[in-house]
């Protein structure tokens, strides 16, 4: 029971993480690696919030500092990759350059040692099925389900959110019909960075603000995003539900120290059978064509 | 105008009039201090090496042979604790401070063992007389020295070894099983050789005690769920959590340990739990833990006179208690460096080495000597040798329970255990 219940709690972490990374690049095909240190900005601008101002009320702090991270994420686009968008190297040396920068500015400017943390949204545990949960990780499975529906319903009913998928399935012919690219890109760069901030308000309560978390939270994101299929949704949740999966049978039957090992090996394995990834199609066109 | 310029005639006039910090007037004695800066171990250490030099150039420096020079300290750092920096930085930073800022002695790292046994051959080959104080735990330090003392002769340590950490605790949990009872054990480590190798240590030697080892769980860098480990060792019946993990996420075992209510103390080496935030960050959660925080004096206690004067001057200085491991160390490795000197009557290492093999004095966290292989002897009483210091949160406090010379209060039990 332990298995499935911390399992699902698992793969809806993983899930959560990758999220913001899939949006942007099934939308805009720009592989957002500065993802993790997005992550890591809003847990650290919602810290500054709720301790550099007393009484702070905790909703507006985790508001402001998602909106700051919205903010930023457009920012990155307009004045940066907007520049070098096409030129696929360019944008991961990019990204990744914005990520390093972003999250050694936060340690040098004073995001060091263990004592950052953000509260839990209710505090406590309940026995399920004789397997005990603190509340935190049941809001975790919450969030993430709602956050799934949610996306859902705006990129399918929500005139912004089909444009959005409207430049993801055919850019060119979107263009024709009055979608512009690049607003779409600020809006996905947007949209991907509060939901890596979301990610970050929802599951940092759970540990410490640190700046190596960044880093985890791109590998994971990029594992994630490989095995699905890079830029499918579907390809996404089942691939963290594999990974959630596996990684908890390795701790429950293995040992625990493999868990990062299984990731990666599950990346290699897809790559070698299917390179496209699950749900991948990319490659599988460019093949064809 | 005629105003402004009596004005800044008269600041002048009190400025040159002022008494300033005495100093002298000799060269410096350049104290070179290769430190992961970004993290606790390196800046606390930086911090009580710079106490330490600030007190003593203020009562005018070092003695050497009559001539009173000042210290002078450059600090570089090796970011040799970040995930994925290779060994050679931190080697790197330590030719640095030799060949460029010409520093005449090393005190703090490189701080992980393995960048600290790479330096080593380092310096003896500049011939600098070094003194760890900070992060590098490992035997094979000191064992290197009692080895091949004519080459590793200018390395010393006067913090504590892995080795010796393991016999406190294995002492301190035969203290427990007398006063509670207990004699099953769960350990959790992360996975670095430091932690896996204590984690293998203390399997061993509990099971020699008697002791049941249930399992040992091997833990990946920046795990954040412990909750199968936890309900494992809750189903079988552990009555002690053997920890030992210096990343962060290690806050989170003890979060959900908290919540599940496990019924098995934890103990160990965890370096989330050394500093005064950690009782804010994890919202109290950590009380109980038990944690060895290697050196008397990184936190509150009446070991020697010292120390509690080295923690209110630090708390005057740096507007905080200290913080963890390497404070205290790093801090009093000034003073014993300055004792040598003055003992010695110069700076050659040669004679400095001779005069810190010698050395007798009362620190902060008990009597600083070291042994043949240049490590500093331990003990359990400060008249004796050098204290480590086990404390417990209590109440939002870091309560030191072990040794028991220098015990200011008891183990404690979670309600829920009782």
């Amino acid at each position: 029971m332990e298995i499935i219940v911390y399992g699902i709690i698992n793969s809806i972490t993983l899930s959560l993480i990758s999220l913001g990374f899939t949006l942007v690049y099934s939308i805009s095909r720009l592989p957002n690696f500065a993802h993790g240190a997005l992550y890591i900005t809003t847990g650290y601008i919602a810290w500054l919030f709720m301790n550099k101002f007393e009484g702070f009320p905790y909703p507006f702090a985790i508001f402001i500092a998602i909106a700051i991270t919205c903010i930023i994420g457009a920012l990155i686009y307009r004045f940066i990759l907007i520049r070098i968008r096409g030129m696929e190297i360019s944008e991961i040396i990019a990204t990744y350059a914005i990520g390093l920068a972003i999250l050694e500015g936060l340690r040098w400017g004073g995001l060091r040692g263990m004592t950052f943390t953000l509260p839990t949204f209710s505090a406590g545990s309940v026995n399920i099925l004789g397997t005990n949960i603190d509340h935190q990780r049941l809001i975790v499975v919450g969030v993430g389900i709602c956050t799934f529906i949610l996306l859902y319903l705006f990129t399918h009913f929500n005139k912004i959110g089909l444009a959005l998928r409207g430049i993801a399935q055919d850019e060119r012919a979107a263009m024709m019909l009055g979608i512009d690219s690049d607003t779409t890109a600020i809006i996905s760069l947007a949209i991907g960075s509060g939901l890596a901030g979301f990610a970050a308000v929802v599951l940092l309560p759970l540990g410490n603000i640190i700046v190596e978390a960044g880093y985890n939270v791109l590998i994971f994101a990029i594992a994630v995003c490989v095995i699905g299929g890079l830029g499918s949704w579907g390809g996404t949740i089942l691939a963290s539900f594999i990974i959630g999966f596996a990684q908890i049978l390795t701790e429950a039957f293995l040992s625990s120290h493999y868990q990062m090992v299984v990731a990666l090996l599950a990346i290699i394995i897809t790559l070698l059978i299917k390179p496209s990834g699950i749900f991948g199609k990319q490659k599988e066109l460019e093949e064809r064509v | 105008m005629k105003r402004l310029v009596y004005f800044f005639l008269c600041l002048f006039f009190v400025l040159i009039t002022i008494p300033g910090p005495v100093l002298s007037a000799e060269k410096p004695i350049v104290i070179g201090a290769p430190l992961a800066t970004a993290f606790l171990y390196g800046w606390d250490a930086e911090r009580g090496i710079k106490l330490a030099v600030e007190e003593i150039n203020a009562k005018g420096g070092v003695n050497v042979a009559g001539a009173k020079r000042p210290f002078k300290v450059e600090v570089i750092d090796t970011r040799d604790l970040e995930p994925g920096v290779p060994v050679s930085e931190a080697l790197l930073a330590v030719e640095k401070l030799i060949l460029e800022k010409k520093a005449d002695f090393i005190i703090g790292g490189p701080v992980r063992s393995e960048a600290a046994l790479a330096a080593m051959d380092l310096l003896s080959k500049h011939k600098k007389v070094s003194i760890v104080t900070t992060g590098t735990l490992t035997p094979l330090y000191n064992k290197r020295v009692a080895d091949n003392y004519n080459k590793y002769k200018y390395c010393f340590r006067n913090s504590n070894s892995s080795l010796n950490m393991m016999n406190e605790f294995i002492t301190f949990l035969e203290d427990m099983k007398k006063s509670y009872g207990f004699n099953k054990a769960y350990i959790m480590v992360q996975d670095v050789e430091h932690a896996r190798k204590g984690g293998e240590f203390m399997k061993k030697g509990l099971t020699d005690k008697g002791w049941q080892v249930i399992d040992m769980k091997i833990y990946p860098t920046g795990n954040t769920d412990y909750s199968l480990g936890l309900t494992d060792a809750k189903n079988k019946g552990a009555q002690i959590l053997f920890i030992w993990m210096d990343m962060p996420e290690s806050a989170v075992l003890l979060k959900q340990w908290s919540d599940m209510k496990i019924k098995a103390i934890p103990v160990g080496f965890v370096c989330a739990a050394e500093q005064p935030g950690f009782w804010k960050a994890t919202g109290g959660k950590g009380e109980y833990l038990i944690v060895n925080l290697c050196n008397g004096g990184n936190a509150p206690a009446k070991i020697t006179p010292w120390t509690m004067k080295f923690v209110e001057a630090y708390k005057k200085r740096w507007g905080l208690e200290p913080e963890g491991y390497g404070t205290s160390s790093s801090y009093m490795a000034v003073y014993q460096l300055k004792d040598a000197i003055e003992r010695a009557g110069s700076i050659d290492p040669e004679k400095v080495i001779k005069a810190l093999e010698t050395q007798d004095l009362m620190g902060v966290y008990g009597r600083m000597r070291f042994d043949k292989s240049h490590q500093i002897i331990p003990s359990y009483d400060p008249k004796e040798g050098a204290v480590t210091c086990i404390f417990q949160w209590q109440a939002g406090k870091r309560v030191q329970v072990f040794p028991p010379k220098v015990a200011e209060g008891k183990a404690m039990l979670p309600p829920w255990m009782k």
